[in-house]
Order: structure tokens, then sequence, then C-alpha cells
């Protein structure tokens, strides 16, 4: 019997064998990206699929470097931007990054922690690196050192309808003279008796997500307070969750339940003239511009106190400590850092160019032009990097909450000490971030 | 009881209003698919939401223009494809020397392997996740396959039909010399197609759908399946509805043109999850 | 001693299934189960150091978790009523044996082929904000005029019930299914007999039907509790667990942990949670079959 059996197990064994054998060459065959040409350098790219236009940009410039660069061979991978800080963390453990990343500016500094970046001081041309805008090089630091560079940064600002601004016989505001807490407050009553529903700024809370971090973080750095202490990065207790931040968090939830705030369902609060103040970034411009023509006016945000802020940061590019080639990934960089190249982004996406040479090639961003005031601000130090600490992650997510609840009307301070319990939590358990030598 | 001629209209009243509800997404997903992009919202609310007027296949065009679909098709079709046809065999094969076979052991193993299908696959997403993460093992089709192929439900199904077969069948054969092999597949599988067609609409029905996991595992769009892929062209800026709708009625038609030629089996299968719980 | 021979045979046809659910559901399982007492982080440099105890004591205190269980506790304990029930009508609709029956269960079982990821896609469109979106357009209509147009995904009171709807729409074909057959299987005798009695159509439901179908009636529950427990893809496309975690989920929340923040230890912790909870409720389905199979 027995033998029988194997006899008859050996002809099936064989069959479920050679299917077997096939299945693992198509498994493994698969996926793989192939770079075995000889003398090629393959460079492997990892960004965001972000805007069709930014998409389509990068698709193009990738094109360009390659023709240009007969001996270097670039392969872009596009990633859904809703995983793909997670994506690259899970990709980073198991050392898989290709050579070069883009990454979301707050995010470096984690990376950069965890060792998986190399730094550029020394692979980027200085004259290069000289000709960045400052708010590039301070969003690409962490410990001393420059990781990543952006080819644009962002700008946030307060967009205005010069016409119903005029009507309520407001002041217009400058860089120099911005309103202050006293005169924003006055200004959106004024602007609210003349309007129908009454909602006069829109806050873009449909947004959500970054946009609650990045937008609206400055109101609380405008006002005196913070995410977390900038001094030592260790604790956000009694700087979130201290009297300034509070106090500020509490008049927004107030313009919200006296109705002043469009919930902006639509996204269209603004571009339909509901509201004639709205605060919002760069990307807003193009469309703002088509709606309202000459009447769009841009202006800094008001000063609640401790002068006004800005938002700043945007994608970044980042060499990864497993390139294989890090001078090749660095000609990358510096090819889209061209003013050319930085020109053909920020056209199409409308951000701030990284470097000087085109800001002043730049017809939004020039002297004169209608977007200058997002290079000014960020120029003489308005804008406030998004705390550069590994710990951001956990404390934009935090913070995003404390608005989703300002919003909703529940109580700021439980709000806040939620989130600061979750942020000291999480910089303690991670023993606050101890540099190689101290570990 | 003879239920009336009235009591028959309010059966058949309710049935209508019941099938709009079920109906109403289906239809506006398959029309709006044919719809420019900019009308599919602005119509949604009123009864033109379906109604078929200036119809056009641009979006199908442009779906297969802005994304890679016929490779997530594929995708999707491999994994699910091997996760089937491999699971049909390892299970049942594991199932019939539960049921049929006299070993040392067998009682207790069986025992382990009914406990294990209590752990629903969310409960172990973490630990194989982070297993795939050290093991450098994402954005593969090994990684999307092979930890699905044994299957506890499975084998449970199998076994269960498995023991009803009338053991004749198989002495017969045996005293003729067929090795077990052999019996399994000239004489226990001809006779038990039914519960073959239920595991293998089930765990099509489970992993064609699958989401959590390829979400967790794949990265770029090599190895993408398509419930990862309808997902991110749905946050893949501009929204343009006529064409994530599209994508969706191509994703879909495949499968519930399945259903619709199998539907005995479909209905089958389901039932049969639950009759001997 | 022939069948002794067969323990060589059986081992080798179990093997692969043991191997496969050894590897990659046993061996994780019990990982799970230690990590959850570690601190380990993915792609942390930091040392990984057991912690005993704590990240199970930071779960419990932690209001974004409970307020997750909570949640999928709310979602169990109106989905599963209203779908179980739906289910249940359904069913009877269709066991007369109507001309049209056929398609109209073609029509109600559809829903299920439809993979989660797209359906919530397709809903999310239904419930665009605003006039134009089809339930606001559906419920102003209803309502004579009534409802103002909502923002149903980012509302906090209506984000939950808006994914309930929608895992009701999918999942009750399924449930339907498995009734229709259950009622198929009860003898028409049952009812002859009852109606010589003089037993009206609600005392024969209530008296035959209901104690007939208790098994599959379990089960469906049972199947739908452990998929409440289990929701995510719809949460994860729609609302992202909020708004204001509105409608996370264990299963998010532990996704958001080992994924999105890389603490691995934590979600194992949630995994371990997550596990006793659905052991709890199949043991109380365990319980109450068995006690009905006593009875019988």
């Amino acid at each position: 019997m027995t033998t029988d059996f194997t006899m008859g197990y050996r002809n099936h064994t064989f069959k479920l064998l050679s299917v077997g054998l096939i299945l693992t060459t198509l498994l493994s065959g698969c996926g793989k990206g192939t770079d075995s040409t000889a003398d090629l350098t393959l460079l492997r790219v990892w960004a965001h699929a972000g805007q069709e236009r930014e998409r389509t940009v990068l698709q193009q410039q990738v094109a360009r470097f390659n023709r240009a660069n007969p001996d270097t061979k670039i392969q872009l991978t596009l990633i859904p931007e809703g995983s793909y800080n997670a994506q690259i963390q899970a990709a980073a453990v198991a050392g898989e990054l290709p050579d070069l990343i883009e990454l979301d500016g707050p995010f470096l500094s984690a990376y950069a922690w965890q060792g998986h970046l190399q730094p550029l001081d020394d692979l980027l041309d200085n004259a290069l690196v000289a000709d960045l805008l400052p708010s590039i090089i301070a969003q690409g630091s962490y410990a001393d050192r420059l990781w990543a560079v952006g080819v644009f940064d962002s700008g946030l600002g307060l967009y205005a309808d010069r016409s119903k601004l005029n009507q309520a016989k407001l002041r217009i505001p400058s860089l120099q003279q911005p309103w202050s807490l006293q005169e924003f407050e006055t200004a959106l009553e004024q602007l609210a008796i003349a309007d129908p529903d009454g909602q006069v700024l829109d806050l873009k809370l449909n947004y959500a997500g970054e946009w609650y971090t990045y937008g609206l973080s400055p109101l609380l750095q405008s006002a005196g307070g913070d995410l977390i202490d900038r001094d030592h990065l260790r604790s956000a207790d009694g700087t979130l969750n201290g009297s300034e931040s509070k106090a500020i968090l509490t008049r927004v939830q107030n313009w919200i339940t006296n109705n002043l705030i469009d919930p902006n369902i639509d996204d269209a609060a603004f571009t339909s003239r509901r509201v004639p103040l709205a605060l919002g970034g760069h990307w807003n411009y193009q469309q703002y511009r088509a709606s309202l023509g000459d009447e769009l006016i841009l202006l800094p945000l008001p000063d609640f106190g401790s002068g006004s802020k800005t938002g700043m940061g945007s994608w970044c590019w980042a060499i990864t400590d497993t390139a294989r080639n890090p001078r090749a990934a660095a000609q990358f960089i510096a090819f889209l850092l061209t003013t050319e190249e930085v020109l053909a982004m920020t056209n199409a996406n409308s951000a701030v160019p990284a470097t000087r040479s085109a800001i002043d090639a730049s017809p939004l961003y020039r002297a004169g032009g209608p977007l200058h005031l997002f290079f000014e601000q960020l120029d003489i130090g308005h804008g406030i990097p998004r705390p550069r600490t590994p710990a951001y992650p956990i404390i934009t997510a935090e913070f995003q909450k404390i608005v989703d609840r300002v919003r909703s009307g529940s109580d700021v301070t439980a709000a806040l000490n939620n989130a600061v319990v979750k942020i000291d939590r999480e910089i303690t358990d991670n023993r606050g971030y101890p540099g190689p030598g101290e570990r | 009881m003879r239920p009336g001629a009235g009591s028959i209209l309010l059966r058949y009243l309710l049935l209508a209003g019941l099938a709009i509800f079920f109906i109403a997404p289906l239809l506006m997903m398959f029309l709006g698919s044919l719809k420019a992009d900019h009308r599919v919202l602005l119509e949604s609310g009123s009864l033109t939401a379906f109604l078929p007027h200036e119809l056009s296949l641009q979006n199908y065009s442009d779906v297969f223009r802005r994304t890679d679909f016929l490779r997530f098709f594929f995708n999707s079709l491999f994994i699910t494809g091997c996760v089937v046809i491999c699971g049909l065999v390892v299970n049942a094969l594991a199932a019939y020397a539960f049921a049929r076979l006299q070993w040392r052991g067998r009682d207790l193993i069986f025992n382990l392997v009914l406990a294990l299908m209590i752990l629903p696959f969310e409960a172990i997403a973490v630990p194989l996740f982070y297993g795939a993460s050290i093991l450098g093992l994402r954005d593969t089709y090994a990684v999307q396959i092979l930890p699905f192929i044994a299957n506890a439900f499975a084998i449970y199904l199998f076994y269960s039909f498995f023991i009803g077969i009338p053991k004749e069948l198989e002495e017969a054969a045996r005293i003729d010399g067929a090795s077990t092999l052999r019996i399994f597949f000239s004489i226990i599988a001809p006779n038990a197609k039914p519960v073959f067609a239920s595991v293998a609409i089930l765990t099509f029905l489970t992993w064609w759908g699958s989401y959590l996991w390829p979400t967790m595992v794949t990265i770029g769009p090599t190895v993408r399946p398509l419930p990862v892929a309808i997902a991110s062209f749905y946050t893949l800026p501009p929204l343009q509805w006529g064409d994530i709708l599209a994508f969706g009625v191509m994703m879909v038609s495949p499968v519930l043109l399945l259903f619709v030629i199998f539907q005995r089996w479909f209905v089958a299968g389901v039932a049969s999850s639950a009759m001997k719980g | 001693m022939r069948l002794n021979d067969q323990t060589t045979s059986a081992l080798l046809l179990v093997t692969p299934a043991l191997l496969g659910l050894l590897l990659f559901i046993l061996l994780p399982f019990a990982t799970a189960l230690v990590l959850a007492f570690t601190d380990l982080r993915l792609g942390s440099p930091l040392a990984v150091n057991f912690v005993g105890t704590d990240q199970f004591l930071s779960l419990f205190n932690d209001p974004d978790f409970i307020r997750a269980l909570l949640n999928n506790l709310l979602f169990a304990a109106v989905v599963v009523p209203l779908q179980t029930i739906l289910a249940l009508a359904l069913a009877l609709l269709l066991n007369r044996g109507l001309p049209g029956t056929v398609a109209f269960r073609t029509l109600f079982f559809m829903p299920v082929v439809f993979p989660m990821s797209l359906v919530a896609v397709i809903w999310s469109l239904i419930y665009a904000p605003g006039e134009n979106g089809m339930m606001n357009a559906f419920l102003q209509w209803a309502s004579f005029g009534l409802w103002e147009a909502k923002d149903f995904l980012r509302d906090p009171l209506l984000a939950m019930p808006a994914i309930m709807l929608l895992s009701i729409w999918q999942g009750v074909g399924f449930q339907m299914v498995i009734l229709l057959a259950g009622l198929q299987g009860i003898p028409q005798t049952l009812y002859e007999a009852a109606a010589l009695d003089g037993a009206g159509r609600w005392r024969q439901l209530l008296h035959i039907t209901l104690p007939q179908l208790r098994n599959p009636l379990i089960f469906v529950m049972l199947v739908t509790t452990i998929l409440a427990f289990r929701l995510f893809d719809q949460v994860q496309i729609m609302t992202r667990g909020g708004p204001e975690n509105a409608t996370t989920t264990v299963v998010y929340e532990t996704v958001q942990a080992a994924f999105a923040r890389q603490q691995v230890a934590l979600a194992s912790a949630m995994t371990v949670v997550f596990f006793l909870l659905v052991l709890s409720i199949t043991w109380l389905q365990r319980r109450f079959t068995h006690h009905e199979r006593e009875v019988a």
C-alpha cells in the first residue's frame, strides 16, 4: 500500500512542484525594478502624486533631465498623497528606499533623526545654497545640517475683495502695518453688517488634514502661543495649552459661533463672493484671480500681539542613506533648482520659487508681482517652520483634532490638555529623540 | 391562508420601494460614467441623474489615459486567481486528510485549525505588516497572495462536505489499489463540485474586494490591485466624477457579469457559509 | 495496519495548509501578543524595551481609542438589528415565490459583489454636500423642502449614520440569501398544521418562522456583529475617522498607529483588544446556539 501510494504521489508531486515553480518564478520576477543595464546610473525617485499640473511638470522635468544626461536614467514613481509618509516610513525599515525621495517639509526631522537621509551640505554647490530663500534652508535643516531642499516654498495670506473692504471703509493693511487683533475683529463685524448671511471669513474649514496645522498654527504664533516649546522641543505643556494659545483659539471659536465664518462646504465661499476675506495659500491664487479679477488683493495675516506670522514649507527633495550614487542624485536636485526648471514648476503651481534668481524672473513673485507679498514675508522671517522635531507627525495629528473640536464648539481647554498629554507622551516614549551619540 | 390580491399588491409595492433604494446608486454610477465630468454632481440631485442623455464614452478613455487601469485589473485578477486556485487545492487536500484518513493527532490538530477560524484578518494585520516591512517583502505579489492561501474556514467547509460523501465510493477504489491522491482527484473532487464552487466564490469575494492589506503593503502602481487603485484614483486631483465612476463600472462589470451568469452558485456559496455554523 | 499507513500520506496532504496557517496566522498572532508588551516602533533607532502592560494602560487612557470602541459598539447596536430585520423582511418578501422574485433577489444581492472601496467612493458622491448631492436632494424632496443641505461626511452627528446606511446597502443581500435558504428549509407541513389551528400570519411568523430560523438568525447576527467590529474600508476612504473621531473605529485606530505613526507595539496591543472582543462575541453566539440545540 505504502509503495503504491508513493508512486501515485510522485506523479502528482511532480505536477504540483512544477506549478509551484512557475508560480514562484512569476511571484519573484514581478514587482521588482530591473536595473541591470551597464554604465547607466539608475536613479530611483519617489514623489507624491499631487495636482495634475505639478505631476505633468515633474514628468517633463524627468524627461528633460534624462535627455540631457544620457548616462543617468531617472525612474519616477508617483505615490498617492494620502499614505505617502506611511509608505516611506515602512519602506525605510527594510532599506527599500529609492535614491531620491520627495518629503513634505515638516516630516523631514523624523527621517533625519532615524538616519534615513544623507546631509546635503557637501553635495550641493555653495552658490546654489546661497541663492535659496532662508525659509527653504530653515525647513530643510535638522540638528544643524541641511537634509532637504524644496524647489518651491509655500505662501499663506489673507485674500480680500477690495470693493467690499472699501465699502466698509476699512484700512487696507500692509506687511509693515498689518491689522491688529482689534482692527481685524472690527473689520469682521463691519463686513458682516453689509453681508447678506453675515458670514465674512473663509478659514477653509472644509480642507481638514495638514491644512489645519499649516494655515491655523500661525494664528497661535502671532498671539504669542505655539504648538510646542521651541527652545527645547521637549514638551507642549504650557505652550500649546498656555494662555495665549487658549485665548486665540477661543476667539476663533467665537468667530465660528457668532456666524462670521463660512463653512465653505462647496469650496466656493470666496470665488462665489459670499465672503470678502479668505485665509488661503499660493495654490488658491489662479482660481481667485479668475473669479475676482482686479478686485483681488493679497494681505498679510493680522498681528495678534507678537507680529504677523505666516506658514511656510512645502514638498522638498532629500537623498536617502541607501542611495548608491548621491552625486547623481544631487545633480538632479541641482537641475530642478536651475532658474528655468524652478519657473517651469512654479508657473504651473503658483508656489513661491525657492531661489532668489527665480523670484526675480517670476512674473508672479518679482517686485510688483501680485504675489510678491508671499516672498517678502518669508524673506523677512515672518514664516514659522512647523516644529522641526521627529514628533511632528503626532503634533500635527493632535492639532488637527483640536481644530475639529474648536470648530464644533467643544471645550477648548480640554481639547488642548488632551493633545498636550499625547504629544508629551510621544516625546517621552522616544526619550526626547537623542542624537546618534546619545543613544 | 392564501394571500389576497391586496396583500400581493402591497408586497410588490414594498419590493419596488426597496428596489429603488438598491438600484439608485447603481444607476447613478452607470449613467454618471457616461456623462461629462462636471455634469455628474450637478445632475445627481435631480431625476436627470437617471435620465440617459448626451452620453459619451469620453470618461472611459480618460481612465485609460490617466491611470494604468489594465495593470490594476491584471494585478487583482492574478492575485485573487492565485489565492483562489492555490487555496482550493491546499485546503481541500488538508480537509480530506482530516475527514477521511486515520492518523495520530488528527483530532487535536483539526480542533486547533477550527479554533483559528475566529481569528479575523484584522487581528494579524499588524504583525504581518511588521514582518513584511522588516523582510522587505512589501510591494510584491507574493505578500498579497501567500498569507491567504491556507484558510481555516475553507478547510472547515470542505471537511463538512467530505464527511458526508459515502465511504463506499472510496473503499472500492482503495481495494483496487488506488493511491490516496488518486482517490481524492478521481472520486472525491468530482463528487464535491458544489463545495469547490462555494469556497471558490467566497474566497473570490473576500480577496477581490480586499482593501486593508494592499493599502499597507503596496507602494507604487506596479502591484496595486483595483480596490486600492480606485481609492487612490478618487483622491488624485483633479476630482473628476465621470472618470471615477467609469473606473468603478469597469472594475465591477466583469464580476457583475459572472454573478448574473452563475447566480445560483453565488447564492448557494453564500448560503453554505452559514449552513453548518 | 493499513490504517496506520495513512499517517504518512495524511501528513503530506495537510502540511501545506498547516504550514500556511502556522506561518501566516499563528506566528503573526503570537508575535502580536509579544509585541504588545514592548515599545517597538517601526524605524526607530532606539533600542526596544519590554514595558509590561504600559501599552494597554495608555490605550484605555486614550480618549480616541475609547471613542473608537464606543463607535464600534454603536455601529453594532444600530446596524445589527436594522440589517437583520431588513434581511429578514427581504427574505420573507421573496420567499413566497411571486413572479419576478428572481429579479428582485438578483438586485438585492448585487451590492454584495461590489468591493467596499468602490461602494465607499460611489456613496461619497451620493453624500455630496450642497443641494446637488443626491441624498440631500432626496431628503429635501421627502421632507417637502424642510431639510437643509448638509455635509454628511463632515458632520459629527451625521457621518456615522451615513456610513451605517451604505454598509447596510452593501451587506444586507448576503444576510438575505442566508435567511432565504433557512426559510426554504422549514417544512411546509408546520404552516399547514398551524393554519388548520386557525393561526394568523403574524402568529405563524412568531411561532413557526422565527423559532425555525433561530440558528441562521444567530449566525447572521454574529457575522454582522463581527463585521461591525472590523469596520475599516468605508472609514478610511470616506472620513478618515473624522469628524472629531465620530467615525473612528478600533481597526482604523490600529492601522493609524501601525502604518501612519509606526507605533507597532501600541497597534499590537490594539490588535489584542480587538481579538478579545471578537472572541467574546463568538463565545456568546456559541452559547446561544448550543442552548438551542439542547432544547431541540
